[in-house]
């Protein structure tokens, strides 16, 4: 069983009483252990479909499961636990909090577990560890550089162990050596740690990272491609 | 607990807005406990009062005095015990600034009638001995540094007790025993002042003590009745009532009061509310980040109320210190109006309390905002 399935995942937006669609009719298998890439235009529907799956959107119509939970169907409450649980979500722009420590940011999402002090402070150091930054623990992040912020997020994204990881445009907003330094992360994630991994992006080089990719034009996959690494 | 780190954490972000609203609410509470100490202070004396002792003044007004002969007519009267009386001398020490209660008083009567005045029985004999001899409230000595055997020397204040400057010697500290009698004020002998004034024999008040509290409407009647129709009419009630009367000349003190604090109060409320409601848009990312970590509306709720919370309780604290430390009698030369001059420890949990009640209504619609934040509008807005 595939570890993601939409079936007709449809999604649009009223504005001014004008109905826009951004997803018309998607369906998508992804097995777990995948790296997937999704492609397209500004507009295409790339980041919504990813918001669908992180479960911080819902469709308008259709099914989205993930393991075995339909999450389209879950209460606001019972899916902010679920997403605390099952997503680790990279954003483009970091979003790492300025007031917190790249420690304090990378245990936010273990606050809202049940661990004590002292295996909250083992997971965040294995998790700023594994991205490189165990060293890096008491600096804020204006004290970073954009690469090291990016890291530190990808951090806070798998503190939890999640069951799926949800990046939207990581590199958009690094250098080329940054950038590639983030691809190499997730892509050791993804062949090490066993990560799933749905990716957007606009860049080619990003996009080659990923075993699968998915290209989606206007609201509908137009092409489904078979990525050559695997 | 494990969030109170981030709450602080949050709280910090902009140091100068959080100082500038810890310090608007710590000005609130300040004004509000000072201004209750104020009020708390000038009932006191009411609230202290005996239920044996009544005061007869002149019908007209308390600043007219009546001949002491009416003691006589007073002490005859069924249901009366004992009786004193005194003036008000309006002596000025010094300078017309370092006002303070000073009183003439036919000493051995009036100790007897107010046991509020504590004395040790070498004291009250050196007073009681010396016709120059005074008095002095613990509190007014430590204000002006009045020890025994010091010479105090009072301008007359009020043209009926003559020209002429009058010396006194203190003879003891007194301590007060009750809020009745405040530990501000001097008292020296009548005949001292008698002697000296244009007008003999006068008395401002009489106090008089009954029997029985049960009696004291009976004999207050009879008090008057026995002065009706005579050039010193009388006007005779409780102590309380006298007491009550006094306040009553500063106008309507609680309203007054009460207005001005709850002015205060909305006002920090507003700041305060405001405040929170410009950090929250600020952080509308932040929170949206959060929520997508998982955090629930409520989570976040309790985080941004908690912040308000916390900010308001901090300006609490400053705000009762602060009116604890600079509302007492050692620091303010409010005792001879206000027997009782601080801020006792009900209204320092009262200013706690506000500054709490401002924190949790100033938090409740920027939490509400916050947590009811749409993630994905959230997210686009600043992507």
């Amino acid at each position: 069983m595939a570890l993601i399935e939409l079936r007709d995942v449809t999604k649009s937006y009223m504005r001014d009483a004008i109905t826009i669609p951004v997803l018309d009719r998607v369906s998508i298998s992804v097995e777990g252990g995948d790296f997937l890439g999704l492609m397209g235009p500004s507009g295409s529907g790339k980041s919504t479909l990813l918001n669908l799956l992180a479960g911080i959107d819902r469709p308008t119509s259709g099914s989205i499961r993930v393991g075995d939970t339909e999450i389209s169907s879950l209460s606001e409450r019972v899916l902010a636990g679920w997403r605390a649980r099952h997503i680790g979500f990279i954003f483009q722009l970091y979003n790492l909090i300025p007031v917190l420590t790249a420690f304090e940011n990378v245990e936010l999402p273990l606050l809202l577990t049940s661990l004590s002090k002292d295996q909250r402070r083992d997971h965040v150091m294995t998790a700023l560890g594994i991205v490189g930054l165990g060293d890096r623990e008491k600096h804020y992040p204006r004290q970073l550089s954009g690469g090291q912020e990016q890291r530190v997020a990808i951090a806070r994204a798998i503190v939890t162990d999640p069951t799926l990881l949800l990046a939207d445009e990581p590199t958009g907003d690094l250098d080329a050596k940054s950038a590639a330094e983030v691809l190499t992360l997730l892509q050791r994630l993804n062949q090490e740690y066993k990560k799933t991994i749905v990716m957007v992006t606009h860049d080619p080089h990003a996009a080659e990272r990923a075993s699968h990719l998915l290209h989606l034009e206007k609201g509908t996959l137009v092409e489904q491609a078979i990525g050559a690494r695997g | 607990m494990k969030y109170v780190g981030l709450v602080l954490k949050s709280a910090r972000r902009s140091k100068r807005r959080t100082a500038l609203t810890i310090l608007s609410v710590a000005i609130a509470v300040f004004l509000f406990a000072s201004l209750r100490a104020v009020l708390d202070g000038f009932n006191a004396g009411t609230e202290a009062s005996s239920s044996t002792r009544i005061v007869t003044i002149r019908s007209t007004s308390l600043i007219f005095s009546m001949p002491t002969s009416h003691a006589d007519t007073i002490r005859s009267t069924p249901g009366v015990q004992d009786l004193t009386w005194a003036n008000w001398f309006g002596g000025i020490y010094k300078d017309p600034r370092n006002f303070f209660a000073n009183m003439a008083i036919e000493p051995e009567s009036y100790l007897r009638m107010y046991p509020e005045i504590e004395l040790t029985p070498d004291e009250r004999a050196a007073f009681l001995q010396d016709r120059t001899g005074c008095i002095v409230g613990d509190g007014l000595a430590r204000r002006y540094g009045f020890k025994v055997g010091d010479r105090i020397t009072l301008k007359v204040g009020i043209p009926t007790y003559g020209t002429q400057d009058y010396d006194f010697t203190v003879r003891a500290v007194y301590r007060s025993g009750g809020a009745a009698v405040d530990n501000q004020s001097m008292f020296f002998h009548w005949k001292y002042v008698d002697e000296r004034s244009l007008v003999k024999g006068q008395a401002g008040w009489f106090v008089v003590k009954v029997a029985n509290p049960d009696q004291a409407p009976q004999v207050i009647s009879a008090i008057d009745q026995k002065f009706a129709n005579s050039p010193y009419e009388t006007k005779t009630d409780t102590e309380r009532a006298f007491q009550s009367s006094f306040v009553s000349m500063f106008g309507n003190l609680n309203l007054l009061l009460g207005s001005i604090s709850l002015a205060v109060v909305i006002t920090t409320l507003f700041v305060a509310a405001n405040t929170m409601a410009m950090s929250v848009r600020e952080r509308t990312t932040e929170i949206a980040v959060m929520r997508t970590l998982g955090y629930p509306s409520s989570t976040i709720f309790l985080l941004v109320a908690g912040e308000a919370l916390v900010m308001s309780i901090i300006g609490g604290v400053i705000g009762v210190v602060l009116a604890r430390v600079i509302v007492s009698p050692n620091l303010m030369q409010a005792g001879a109006f206000i027997p009782v001059f601080g801020v006792n420890n009900a209204n320092a949990a009262t200013g706690l309390a506000l500054s709490a009640f401002i924190g949790v209504v100033a938090g409740v619609i920027p939490a509400t905002m916050a947590s009811r934040l749409k993630i994905v509008d959230a997210l686009r807005r600043v992507a």
